[in-house]
């Protein structure tokens, strides 16, 4: 390979399991160069394939981008054949498969151990692997709500204010390579093999911060403050012109005050004794809010952040797909990329389906020595002719043999 | 550095970490930390900001007792150094020419205007990473925009898609723009030091957009993707989803439970439950049968019947029943929920760490569960506890050369 050495360059992870997360994982591992097996089977396609949002599909390069991706039925003889000789020759395997149904397929961890005995073994659950819940079925969507954020969220009394995706997915699917490139470097230190088990449910409830500490010391529960903020005021969304369209401001300090006020012209109310300190402006945050609202209410949300942005107050529109995808500054930094991606169709194998062009965002953080891949995306079984033959050695008879009694499907 | 073998029952090779980060990179170090790392938060002689924000603890105002600074800086230490005094620099050198790493999260360029840019640390340890996490990353035309937690949830869309679709986008609580970033950095600091260690490569920089990182957390959404595609704005939905049917928060009895029917199967197993408790056979109507977004033309309708059911049942009956049924209801819990669950219990969640101020209280510090190895259970460090440890043990500094400094205000 012509290509520079990447931080996982040599380094094979096997891949099993659909959704967010464990996706997500081996994304970001594929994107620092370690050669990613993705198994999946035609018979039963991830869901994330049939999200309407988008085209059927079009939001898969985001998960399963950079990786090889094959296609074997684990749950049959021959396919739990294949399966096994990949997992001799991989460092990694990583799965999001409860315990019942891995034992149940036949690749329960002592098995995989046997088979390659220095595997490091990266289990994900939804809600946890050993404890009461370990069989459990569960979703990140909803998994979210179990880790006490939901309730810090909105306003008091109110439903939680739920956001509209499963970000707890996601520090399940960032973190787990941090741990991954431990165990490695571990291993290769120590000579020591690893099995860790992470869960949504953890990875959420990690993330519930001070409000765990407070609780424990004053059985206070984390007030739920909407917008609001108990060292900023003014502090909240502003409704711009336009339909939906809203701008966020947030004055910490004086300085800020005061720069705002400029900003918006100095009118009469800027210099009342309610506002003249961040313990008045929050006691008067009521009539504050009305005031600031008056003044955004005509302006574009664009307008409302560049001004305040030009005098040094923390100020955002409220981005919507249009903002992101055409916004001056995610472009210049080569954010939202093209990617090819294939209309998926429970109705036929994926080798059948048509192309379109999507686009996927880039894995965030600019490495200036080791340039994170953007990468290919290969469709469901793309990689099957490269893993097969050329890492298992397999012949074209065999692979056909395997192919048509379903194995390798 | 030489790259050294982790602790026995540790994840982490011992690597030095510099930690100079504000709210907007604090996790990164704590996750390094928990998991090994040598993380030494470097603070202004006064101390962090963060030891004086509230709550404190049993709401007594002190430097080691704010709740905040307790929970994101376990596992650390602290030095204390004046950055901005020539003393402060020539100590915060010294102490990266032995360094794994630095952590920042001040504006662009103010490093620099120092002489602390990568670029400058780096001729005295070409090993060195050192990842910079800023509100929208090191370069572009918003490079130098002020932002805070709510500004990252505005400028990423997250704020876009949170609360009802009637009311204003809202904020998710608990500063949740501050782990994204975090994370990612934590991660990319993985990758760089694989890569310097594990492949002979040297050291970087990593630039970490919170901004994008922010994006990243909701591409199952993806906003931007739907705009190019289809010209539509993704936007609020409140509560229940209007893409799969049903999903999201539902009052229960006693609270609020979270439920989603993904499946064609699982369709199947509720109706018929709901049929069963409801005696309303509307329910098993064969339109209403396929994927999840195949009743997305009986929404509202649905989710009635929906309400109307799970109020009969406690968020643990719903819980517990669903799963029998193979079907998933999540509880909606809070703080108190978290540290009396059965499941945290029993899966090596919570750690108890004393510590002389705060006292005994337990942490959530297994992100990740493993046999061969834990977290390590170091509280937050009291202000500048290691400076004789680091700057007269390791930098070799004389009791003369410490006192000067301290009487300069140096450290």
């Amino acid at each position: 390979m012509a290509d520079a050495k990447k931080p996982l360059s040599g380094i094979r992870i096997l891949e099993l399991g659909p959704y967010v997360a464990l996706p997500m994982t081996g994304r970001i591992l594929a994107s620092m160069g370690a050669e990613v097996i993705k198994v999946e089977t035609n018979k039963v396609l991830d869901e994330m394939n049939f999200i309407p949002a988008w085209s059927r599909g079009g939001g898969q390069p985001e998960f399963q981008r950079a990786k090889k991706r094959v296609t074997i039925d684990v749950r049959t003889a021959g396919g739990l054949e294949v399966f096994k000789e990949l997992v001799k020759v991989s460092d990694v395997f990583m799965t999001n498969f409860r315990r019942n149904i891995l034992d149940r397929w036949g690749i329960d961890f002592p098995e995989l151990r046997r088979v390659r005995p220095d595997i490091i073994l990266m289990w994900q659950t939804g809600l946890g692997g050993i404890g009461p819940y370990y069989t459990y079925k569960s979703y990140g969507i909803l998994v979210q709500h179990m880790g006490g954020v939901s309730l810090m969220s909105g306003e008091e009394g109110e439903p939680p204010a739920t956001i509209n995706s499963s970000y707890s997915d996601y520090h399940t699917g960032v973190f787990q390579p941090v741990a991954i490139m431990g165990a490695l470097m571990r291993r290769r230190l120590t000579g020591q093999p690893a099995t860790m088990e992470s869960s949504i449910f953890k990875s959420g409830a990690v993330t519930a911060g001070p409000a765990v500490l407070d609780y424990q010391s004053t059985g206070r529960m984390p007030p739920r403050i909407g917008n609001r903020d108990p060292f900023a005021a003014p502090h909240g969304v502003y409704r711009c012109q336009g339909d939906d369209r809203w701008c966020a401001i947030a004055v910490k300090t004086d300085d800020q005050w005061l720069a705002f006020c400029q900003a918006v012209g100095s009118p009469d109310w800027c210099s009342e004794d309610a506002f003249a300190s961040l313990e008045s402006r929050l006691a008067n945050q009521d009539r504050l809010d009305e005031l600031v609202g008056q003044w955004t209410a005509d302006k574009t949300a664009e307008e409302v952040m560049v001004r305040l942005q030009e005098a040094g107050v923390p100020a955002s529109l409220v981005s919507q797909g249009k903002d992101l995808y055409e916004g001056e500054h995610l472009k210049s930094r080569d954010f939202f990329r093209t990617t090819p991606f294939y209309l998926a169709d429970r109705a036929r194998p994926a080798w059948e389906w048509e192309g379109g062009e999507g686009i996927a965002s880039a894995t965030p953080p600019k490495m200036s020595e080791s340039p994170l891949d953007f990468g290919h995306y290969s469709n469901v079984g793309g990689d099957n002719d490269y893993v097969f033959k050329e890492i298992l050695g397999m012949s074209q008879k065999e692979m056909d043999r395997l192919t048509e009694n379903q194995s390798l499907f | 550095m030489p790259f050294q073998a982790p602790a026995d029952g540790v994840l982490l090779p011992p690597y030095r970490i510099l930690d100079l980060t504000g709210p907007e990179g604090v996790y990164c170090g704590k996750l390094l930390a928990d998991y090994g790392a040598d993380v030494v938060k470097i603070e202004p002689p006064g101390g962090d900001a963060a030891r004086q924000r509230p709550p404190f603890i049993g709401d007594q105002p002190g430097p080691e007792r704010s709740s905040y600074f307790l929970f994101y800086n376990t596992n650390k230490k602290s030095v204390t150094l004046d950055l901005e005094s020539p003393q402060g620099q020539d100590l915060f050198k010294k102490m990266t020419a032995t360094a794994d790493v630095v952590i920042e999260s001040f504006s662009v360029g103010y490093m620099k205007s120092l002489g602390l840019d990568f670029d400058s640390l780096k001729t005295a340890n070409p090993g060195l990473v050192m990842a910079s996490i800023t509100p929208f990353g090191q370069t572009g035309p918003w490079k130098d925009y002020k932002s805070s937690d709510l500004i990252s949830l505005a400028a990423s869309g997250f704020m876009q898609i949170t609360g009802d679709p009637d009311g204003p986008p809202m904020r998710q609580g608990n500063e949740q723009s501050h782990f994204p970033g975090a994370q990612h950095a934590a991660a990319a600091i993985m990758a760089a030091l694989f890569y310097r260690d594990m492949q002979d490569g040297g050291g970087q920089h990593i630039d970490v957009s919170m901004q994008e990182a922010m994006i990243t957390y909701y591409t199952d959404a993806h906003p931007a993707l739907a705009w190019m595609q289809r010209g539509e704005n993704v936007t609020r939905v409140g509560p229940h989803s209007t893409l799969v049917i049903p999903l999201g928060v539902y009052p229960s009895s006693d609270g609020w439970i979270s439920a989603g029917i993904i499946t064609p199967r699982e369709w199947e197993n509720l109706s018929q439950w709901m049929y069963e408790v409801t005696g309303n056979e509307e329910i098993l109507n064969d339109d209403y049968k396929g994927g999840n977004q195949d009743r997305a033309p009986y929404n509202d309708f649905i989710t009635a019947l929906v309400i109307d059911f799970t109020t009969r049942f406690t968020s643990e009956e719903l819980f517990h029943q669903g799963q029998e049924r193979n079907l998933v209801f999540i509880p909606v819990n809070s703080v108190s929920d978290l540290l009396s669950d059965p499941q945290l219990e029993a899966s090596n969640f919570w750690f108890e760490m004393d510590h002389t101020e705060a006292g005994t209280l337990k942490y959530p510090l297994g992100v990740f569960d493993s046999e061969e190895f834990s977290p390590v259970t170091r509280p937050a460090p009291h202000l500048g506890q290691d400076n004789e440890a680091i700057f007269g043990g390791e930098l070799s500094l004389s009791e003369s050369e410490l006192a000067s400094l301290r009487s300069q205000g140096a450290i």
